[in-house]
Protein backbone atom coordinates (compact mmCIF):
# COMPACT_ATOMS: atom_id res chain seq x y z
CA UNK A 1 0.00 0.00 0.00
CA UNK A 2 2.88 2.59 0.03
CA UNK A 3 3.65 2.82 -3.09
CA UNK A 4 -0.03 4.74 -3.72
CA UNK A 5 1.08 7.14 -1.39
CA UNK A 6 3.55 9.07 -3.07
CA UNK A 7 1.15 8.56 -6.66
CA UNK A 8 -1.62 9.63 -5.45
CA UNK A 9 -2.63 12.85 -7.07
CA UNK A 10 -4.66 15.43 -5.14
CA UNK A 11 -8.31 15.57 -5.52
CA UNK A 12 -8.42 18.41 -6.85
CA UNK A 13 -6.50 17.79 -9.47
CA UNK A 14 -8.35 14.72 -11.06
CA UNK A 15 -11.51 14.10 -9.53
CA UNK A 16 -13.30 16.83 -9.71
CA UNK A 17 -12.80 17.52 -13.24
CA UNK A 18 -13.81 13.76 -13.99
CA UNK A 19 -17.01 14.29 -12.01
CA UNK A 20 -17.50 18.00 -12.98
CA UNK A 21 -17.52 16.59 -16.75
CA UNK A 22 -20.07 13.32 -15.75
CA UNK A 23 -22.23 15.87 -14.77
CA UNK A 24 -22.23 18.30 -17.45
CA UNK A 25 -22.85 14.93 -19.86
CA UNK A 26 -25.74 13.96 -16.79
CA UNK A 27 -27.33 17.20 -16.98
CA UNK A 28 -27.19 17.29 -21.55
CA UNK A 29 -28.25 14.13 -21.16
CA UNK A 30 -31.47 14.44 -19.17
CA UNK A 31 -31.90 17.71 -21.23
CA UNK A 32 -32.23 15.31 -24.15
CA UNK A 33 -33.28 12.46 -22.98
CA UNK A 34 -34.55 12.50 -19.54
CA UNK A 35 -34.16 10.55 -16.80
CA UNK A 36 -35.42 7.14 -17.58
CA UNK A 37 -33.75 7.28 -20.38
CA UNK A 38 -30.51 8.13 -19.66
CA UNK A 39 -30.37 6.18 -16.13
CA UNK A 40 -28.86 3.46 -18.11
CA UNK A 41 -26.69 5.12 -20.12
CA UNK A 42 -24.72 6.48 -16.75
CA UNK A 43 -25.32 3.06 -15.28
CA UNK A 44 -23.05 1.76 -18.12
CA UNK A 45 -20.72 5.21 -17.70
CA UNK A 46 -20.28 4.19 -14.05
CA UNK A 47 -19.23 0.94 -14.47
CA UNK A 48 -16.99 1.63 -17.23
CA UNK A 49 -15.31 4.15 -14.29
CA UNK A 50 -15.45 1.18 -12.04
CA UNK A 51 -13.86 -1.60 -14.39
CA UNK A 52 -11.11 1.08 -15.44
CA UNK A 53 -10.33 3.10 -12.30
CA UNK A 54 -8.69 0.62 -10.19
CA UNK A 55 -7.26 3.46 -7.70
CA UNK A 56 -10.98 4.50 -7.19
CA UNK A 57 -12.21 0.78 -6.39
CA UNK A 58 -9.01 0.25 -3.98
CA UNK A 59 -9.88 3.59 -1.94
CA UNK A 60 -13.45 2.79 -1.51
CA UNK A 61 -12.70 -0.75 -0.60
CA UNK A 62 -10.03 0.69 2.19
CA UNK A 63 -12.86 2.77 2.98
CA UNK A 64 -15.57 0.61 3.83
CA UNK A 65 -13.08 -1.58 5.65
CA UNK A 66 -12.09 1.44 7.94
CA UNK A 67 -15.70 1.54 8.63
CA UNK A 68 -16.36 -1.81 9.48
CA UNK A 69 -13.40 -1.76 11.63
CA UNK A 70 -13.88 1.28 13.71
CA UNK A 71 -17.63 0.62 13.87
CA UNK A 72 -17.28 -3.24 14.81
CA UNK A 73 -20.06 -3.92 12.68
CA UNK A 74 -19.17 -7.05 10.34
CA UNK A 75 -21.49 -6.17 7.94
CA UNK A 76 -19.74 -3.48 6.36
CA UNK A 77 -17.01 -5.17 5.75
CA UNK A 78 -16.64 -4.50 1.67
CA UNK A 79 -17.09 -7.14 -0.48
CA UNK A 80 -16.74 -6.88 -4.50
CA UNK A 81 -20.56 -6.27 -4.17
CA UNK A 82 -20.66 -3.78 -1.82
CA UNK A 83 -17.81 -1.48 -3.49
CA UNK A 84 -19.34 -1.85 -6.82
CA UNK A 85 -22.45 -0.55 -4.89
CA UNK A 86 -21.32 2.39 -4.03
CA UNK A 87 -20.14 3.61 -7.32
CA UNK A 88 -24.06 2.84 -8.37
CA UNK A 89 -25.15 4.90 -5.34
CA UNK A 90 -22.26 7.40 -7.24
CA UNK A 91 -24.55 7.21 -10.31
CA UNK A 92 -28.34 8.09 -8.50
CA UNK A 93 -26.92 11.15 -6.63
CA UNK A 94 -25.60 12.13 -10.05
CA UNK A 95 -29.40 11.51 -11.45
CA UNK A 96 -30.82 13.03 -8.19
CA UNK A 97 -28.64 16.19 -8.63
CA UNK A 98 -30.18 17.10 -11.72
CA UNK A 99 -33.42 16.51 -10.90
CA UNK A 100 -32.56 18.62 -7.76
CA UNK A 101 -31.56 21.48 -10.36
CA UNK A 102 -34.52 21.41 -12.53
CA UNK A 103 -36.73 21.62 -9.58
CA UNK A 104 -38.13 18.12 -9.30
CA UNK A 105 -37.82 17.77 -5.92
CA UNK A 106 -40.39 19.04 -3.37
CA UNK A 107 -39.74 19.93 -0.18
CA UNK A 108 -42.68 17.76 0.83
CA UNK A 109 -40.23 14.72 -0.80
CA UNK A 110 -37.65 15.73 2.02
CA UNK A 111 -37.37 15.04 5.48
CA UNK A 112 -35.67 17.74 7.69
CA UNK A 113 -33.67 16.96 10.67
CA UNK A 114 -33.54 19.80 12.96
CA UNK A 115 -34.28 19.80 16.07
CA UNK A 116 -32.70 22.90 17.03
CA UNK A 117 -34.89 25.24 14.90
CA UNK A 118 -31.46 26.14 12.78
CA UNK A 119 -33.60 26.65 9.82
CA UNK A 120 -35.90 29.14 11.24
CA UNK A 121 -33.29 31.05 12.33
CA UNK A 122 -31.59 30.73 8.49
CA UNK A 123 -35.05 32.26 7.49
CA UNK A 124 -35.23 34.78 9.74
CA UNK A 125 -31.95 36.43 9.19
CA UNK A 126 -32.88 38.13 6.24
CA UNK A 127 -34.74 40.54 8.50
CA UNK A 128 -31.96 41.14 10.17
CA UNK A 129 -29.42 39.12 12.84
CA UNK A 130 -26.46 37.98 12.12
CA UNK A 131 -25.36 35.11 9.86
CA UNK A 132 -23.58 31.77 10.70
CA UNK A 133 -21.46 29.15 9.21
CA UNK A 134 -22.69 26.11 7.87
CA UNK A 135 -20.47 23.31 7.52
CA UNK A 136 -21.57 21.25 4.95
CA UNK A 137 -20.07 17.28 4.05
CA UNK A 138 -19.83 15.74 0.69
CA UNK A 139 -21.28 12.36 2.36
CA UNK A 140 -24.63 12.09 1.23
CA UNK A 141 -26.08 14.90 -1.39
CA UNK A 142 -25.58 18.56 -0.22
CA UNK A 143 -27.05 19.76 -3.49
CA UNK A 144 -30.45 19.04 -2.53
CA UNK A 145 -29.90 21.24 0.72
CA UNK A 146 -29.18 23.90 -1.55
CA UNK A 147 -32.44 23.08 -3.68
CA UNK A 148 -34.12 23.53 -0.20
CA UNK A 149 -32.62 26.43 0.80
CA UNK A 150 -34.12 28.14 -2.55
CA UNK A 151 -37.67 26.96 -1.71
CA UNK A 152 -40.02 29.54 -0.79
CA UNK A 153 -38.18 32.33 0.54
CA UNK A 154 -35.09 32.65 -0.87
CA UNK A 155 -31.94 32.33 1.74
CA UNK A 156 -28.99 34.75 2.07
CA UNK A 157 -26.57 31.54 1.49
CA UNK A 158 -22.62 32.34 0.30
CA UNK A 159 -21.28 29.06 -0.54
CA UNK A 160 -17.25 29.08 -0.58
CA UNK A 161 -15.18 26.89 -2.71
CA UNK A 162 -12.16 26.17 -3.19
CA UNK A 163 -11.90 24.88 -6.97
CA UNK A 164 -11.22 26.64 -9.72
CA UNK A 165 -14.05 25.53 -11.57
CA UNK A 166 -16.23 27.84 -10.12
CA UNK A 167 -16.92 30.08 -13.25
CA UNK A 168 -18.24 26.52 -14.91
CA UNK A 169 -19.90 25.46 -12.10
CA UNK A 170 -21.90 28.87 -12.04
CA UNK A 171 -22.51 28.37 -15.66
CA UNK A 172 -24.08 25.15 -15.61
CA UNK A 173 -26.17 26.08 -12.79
CA UNK A 174 -27.35 29.10 -14.56
CA UNK A 175 -28.41 26.68 -17.17
CA UNK A 176 -30.43 24.20 -15.11
CA UNK A 177 -31.76 27.56 -13.88
CA UNK A 178 -30.35 28.08 -10.78
CA UNK A 179 -29.51 31.23 -9.84
CA UNK A 180 -29.59 32.45 -6.24
CA UNK A 181 -26.85 30.78 -4.60
CA UNK A 182 -24.05 32.90 -4.29
CA UNK A 183 -20.61 30.40 -4.86
CA UNK A 184 -17.55 32.45 -3.89
CA UNK A 185 -13.92 31.27 -4.31
CA UNK A 186 -11.53 31.32 -1.81
CA UNK A 187 -8.56 29.86 -2.17
CA UNK A 188 -7.05 31.78 0.83
CA UNK A 189 -8.35 33.58 3.85
CA UNK A 190 -6.90 36.82 3.19
CA UNK A 191 -7.91 40.26 4.69
CA UNK A 192 -10.30 41.41 1.69
CA UNK A 193 -11.84 38.24 2.05
CA UNK A 194 -12.02 38.32 5.65
CA UNK A 195 -13.39 41.95 5.12
CA UNK A 196 -16.12 41.05 2.54
CA UNK A 197 -17.29 37.57 4.43
CA UNK A 198 -17.27 40.06 8.33
CA UNK A 199 -19.39 42.09 6.23
CA UNK A 200 -21.82 39.71 4.80
CA UNK A 201 -21.97 37.93 8.77
CA UNK A 202 -22.89 41.50 9.92
CA UNK A 203 -25.74 41.71 6.66
CA UNK A 204 -27.16 38.05 8.27
CA UNK A 205 -26.20 36.32 5.36
CA UNK A 206 -24.82 32.75 6.17
CA UNK A 207 -21.66 31.07 4.51
CA UNK A 208 -22.10 27.15 3.51
CA UNK A 209 -18.28 25.72 3.70
CA UNK A 210 -17.05 21.82 3.47
CA UNK A 211 -15.49 20.91 6.66
CA UNK A 212 -13.99 17.50 4.72
CA UNK A 213 -11.67 18.30 2.05
CA UNK A 214 -8.60 19.86 2.21
CA UNK A 215 -7.75 22.80 -0.52
CA UNK A 216 -4.86 21.81 -2.97
CA UNK A 217 -2.66 24.75 -1.87
CA UNK A 218 -3.81 25.92 1.51
CA UNK A 219 -0.89 24.57 4.22
CA UNK A 220 -3.78 25.22 6.95
CA UNK A 221 -4.73 21.72 7.63
CA UNK A 222 -5.10 19.55 10.91
CA UNK A 223 -4.31 15.80 11.65
CA UNK A 224 -7.34 14.26 13.03
CA UNK A 225 -8.47 10.20 13.50
CA UNK A 226 -11.18 9.64 11.25
CA UNK A 227 -12.82 6.29 11.42
CA UNK A 228 -9.66 4.99 13.12
CA UNK A 229 -6.76 6.62 10.91
CA UNK A 230 -5.42 9.67 10.62
CA UNK A 231 -6.69 11.70 8.02
CA UNK A 232 -6.11 15.76 6.93
CA UNK A 233 -9.30 18.13 7.73
CA UNK A 234 -9.64 21.52 6.93
CA UNK A 235 -8.66 24.11 9.33
CA UNK A 236 -10.82 26.38 6.98
CA UNK A 237 -14.05 26.17 8.77
CA UNK A 238 -12.82 26.50 12.13
CA UNK A 239 -10.15 29.67 11.51
CA UNK A 240 -13.32 31.31 9.95
CA UNK A 241 -15.24 30.74 12.47
CA UNK A 242 -12.91 31.94 15.22
CA UNK A 243 -12.04 35.01 13.18
CA UNK A 244 -15.95 36.08 12.45
CA UNK A 245 -17.08 34.90 15.91
CA UNK A 246 -20.32 33.39 14.62
CA UNK A 247 -22.19 29.71 15.47
CA UNK A 248 -21.48 26.81 13.68
CA UNK A 249 -23.55 24.31 12.61
CA UNK A 250 -23.55 21.24 10.49
CA UNK A 251 -25.48 20.33 7.54
CA UNK A 252 -25.80 16.68 5.96
CA UNK A 253 -28.12 15.64 3.24
CA UNK A 254 -28.43 12.07 2.90
CA UNK A 255 -30.88 9.11 0.88
CA UNK A 256 -31.96 6.52 3.42
CA UNK A 257 -34.49 4.27 2.31
CA UNK A 258 -35.05 5.84 -0.60
CA UNK A 259 -35.71 9.61 1.01
CA UNK A 260 -33.32 12.15 1.46
CA UNK A 261 -33.09 13.66 4.93
CA UNK A 262 -31.28 16.47 5.92
CA UNK A 263 -29.45 16.34 9.03
CA UNK A 264 -28.95 20.49 10.47
CA UNK A 265 -27.17 20.00 13.82
CA UNK A 266 -25.66 22.68 16.37
CA UNK A 267 -21.89 22.49 16.53
CA UNK A 268 -20.55 25.66 18.46
CA UNK A 269 -22.74 28.24 19.73
CA UNK A 270 -19.94 31.10 19.78
CA UNK A 271 -16.68 29.94 18.24
CA UNK A 272 -13.95 31.36 20.63
CA UNK A 273 -10.48 30.38 21.58
CA UNK A 274 -8.34 31.33 23.81
CA UNK A 275 -5.61 32.84 22.84
CA UNK A 276 -2.49 30.90 22.69
CA UNK A 277 -4.45 27.75 22.70
CA UNK A 278 -5.65 28.50 18.73
CA UNK A 279 -4.31 25.28 17.63
CA UNK A 280 -5.64 23.17 20.36
CA UNK A 281 -8.99 24.72 19.74
CA UNK A 282 -9.05 24.08 16.03
CA UNK A 283 -7.78 20.52 16.77
CA UNK A 284 -10.68 19.69 19.07
CA UNK A 285 -13.38 21.51 16.64
CA UNK A 286 -11.84 19.29 14.03
CA UNK A 287 -11.83 16.33 15.74
CA UNK A 288 -15.22 16.37 16.85
CA UNK A 289 -16.20 17.36 13.26
CA UNK A 290 -14.94 14.21 12.43
CA UNK A 291 -16.31 12.09 15.10
CA UNK A 292 -20.09 13.52 14.06
CA UNK A 293 -19.12 12.86 10.35
CA UNK A 294 -18.32 8.76 11.23
CA UNK A 295 -21.08 8.50 13.10
CA UNK A 296 -23.35 9.89 9.42
CA UNK A 297 -21.19 7.43 7.43
CA UNK A 298 -23.14 5.20 9.56
CA UNK A 299 -26.68 5.96 8.64
CA UNK A 300 -25.30 6.08 4.62
CA UNK A 301 -22.42 3.58 4.50
CA UNK A 302 -22.27 3.71 1.01
CA UNK A 303 -22.88 7.55 0.24
CA UNK A 304 -19.14 8.17 0.58
CA UNK A 305 -18.15 9.95 -2.54
CA UNK A 306 -14.83 10.32 -2.48
CA UNK A 307 -13.09 8.70 -4.51
CA UNK A 308 -9.31 9.75 -4.37
CA UNK A 309 -7.11 8.58 -1.33
CA UNK A 310 -8.63 10.24 2.07
CA UNK A 311 -6.45 9.23 3.98
CA UNK A 312 -3.56 10.06 1.94
CA UNK A 313 -1.31 12.05 3.92
CA UNK A 314 0.49 10.76 6.78
CA UNK A 315 0.51 7.20 6.84
CA UNK A 316 2.73 6.51 9.85
CA UNK A 317 0.46 8.47 12.17
CA UNK A 318 -2.54 6.54 10.94
CA UNK A 319 -0.81 3.95 13.19
CA UNK A 320 -0.17 6.45 15.69
CA UNK A 321 -3.62 7.24 16.15
CA UNK A 322 -4.76 3.83 16.74
CA UNK B 1 3.38 58.05 21.30
CA UNK B 2 0.70 59.70 20.04
CA UNK B 3 -3.08 59.77 20.62
CA UNK B 4 -3.60 57.16 17.42
CA UNK B 5 -0.93 55.19 18.59
CA UNK B 6 -1.92 54.40 21.57
CA UNK B 7 -6.02 53.83 20.29
CA UNK B 8 -4.25 51.06 17.69
CA UNK B 9 -2.34 49.52 20.85
CA UNK B 10 -5.30 49.10 23.03
CA UNK B 11 -7.14 47.60 19.81
CA UNK B 12 -4.27 45.16 19.54
CA UNK B 13 -4.63 44.04 23.36
CA UNK B 14 -8.73 43.88 22.81
CA UNK B 15 -8.75 42.51 20.05
CA UNK B 16 -6.29 39.62 20.70
CA UNK B 17 -7.19 39.27 24.06
CA UNK B 18 -3.04 39.66 25.01
CA UNK B 19 -3.62 38.80 28.39
CA UNK B 20 -1.88 40.95 31.31
CA UNK B 21 -0.47 43.54 28.48
CA UNK B 22 -0.66 47.34 28.86
CA UNK B 23 -0.41 49.83 26.11
CA UNK B 24 3.14 50.85 27.84
CA UNK B 25 4.54 47.24 27.05
CA UNK B 26 4.25 47.27 23.42
CA UNK B 27 6.50 50.45 22.27
CA UNK B 28 5.10 51.79 19.05
CA UNK B 29 8.33 50.80 17.19
CA UNK B 30 8.58 47.30 18.55
CA UNK B 31 7.89 44.76 16.18
CA UNK B 32 4.70 42.72 15.97
CA UNK B 33 5.32 39.75 14.43
CA UNK B 34 8.48 37.10 15.22
CA UNK B 35 10.71 37.79 17.84
CA UNK B 36 8.53 40.98 18.64
CA UNK B 37 5.40 40.45 19.97
CA UNK B 38 4.84 36.92 18.67
CA UNK B 39 2.29 37.02 16.26
CA UNK B 40 0.99 34.82 13.53
CA UNK B 41 -1.07 35.50 10.47
CA UNK B 42 -3.97 33.90 11.84
CA UNK B 43 -3.44 37.14 14.27
CA UNK B 44 -2.85 39.46 11.56
CA UNK B 45 -5.84 38.61 9.95
CA UNK B 46 -7.98 39.25 13.31
CA UNK B 47 -6.08 42.37 13.78
CA UNK B 48 -6.61 43.53 9.97
CA UNK B 49 -10.31 42.77 10.59
CA UNK B 50 -10.76 44.78 13.67
CA UNK B 51 -8.49 47.90 12.07
CA UNK B 52 -10.92 47.68 8.83
CA UNK B 53 -14.10 47.77 11.13
CA UNK B 54 -12.88 50.71 13.15
CA UNK B 55 -11.56 52.65 10.83
CA UNK B 56 -13.71 51.98 7.92
CA UNK B 57 -10.80 51.28 5.50
CA UNK B 58 -9.64 48.74 2.88
CA UNK B 59 -6.60 46.73 3.15
CA UNK B 60 -5.84 45.32 0.29
CA UNK B 61 -4.67 41.86 0.03
CA UNK B 62 -1.41 40.21 -1.58
CA UNK B 63 0.05 43.65 -1.45
CA UNK B 64 3.67 44.02 0.32
CA UNK B 65 2.83 47.20 1.41
CA UNK B 66 0.47 45.60 3.49
CA UNK B 67 2.62 43.30 5.19
CA UNK B 68 4.96 46.15 5.57
CA UNK B 69 2.23 48.07 7.73
CA UNK B 70 1.46 45.75 9.75
CA UNK B 71 5.47 45.57 11.06
CA UNK B 72 4.98 48.34 13.96
CA UNK B 73 2.29 50.12 15.77
CA UNK B 74 3.85 53.08 14.51
CA UNK B 75 3.69 51.41 10.84
CA UNK B 76 0.09 50.81 11.26
CA UNK B 77 -0.69 54.40 13.01
CA UNK B 78 1.37 55.77 9.79
CA UNK B 79 -1.09 53.49 7.21
CA UNK B 80 -4.62 54.62 9.31
CA UNK B 81 -3.79 58.19 9.33
CA UNK B 82 -2.85 57.93 5.67
CA UNK B 83 -5.88 55.67 4.81
CA UNK B 84 -8.08 58.33 6.55
CA UNK B 85 -6.34 61.32 5.10
CA UNK B 86 -7.36 59.91 1.35
CA UNK B 87 -10.68 59.31 2.42
CA UNK B 88 -11.41 62.92 3.51
CA UNK B 89 -10.02 64.02 0.53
Amino acid sequence: MNEQVVQERHWSTHKERGSFFLMRLTAFGVRVFGRRLLAPLLYLIVLYFFASARGARRNIWQYQSYLADWSGRESLRPTFGSVFGQFIAFADNLLDRLDVWRGRLGFEQVQLVDPSGIRPRLLRSQQGGRGEILVVTHLGNPDVCRAMAELGEQVPLNVLVHNRHVAQFNRLLGEAGDRSMRLIQVTELDTAMMLDLSQRVERGEWLAIAGDRVPLHDGRRVAVNFLGHAAAFPQGPWLLAGLLRCPVNLLCCLKVDGRYRIHLDPFLDNAHWERGRRDDAIQNWAQRYADHLAQQCLMAPQQWFNFYAYWQSGKSEARDAN
Amino acid sequence: MNALQQEITQLIIDTLNLEDVTVEDIPPDQPLFGEGLGLDSVDALELALALQKRYDIRIASDSKDARQHFTTVASLAAFVQAQRDACAN
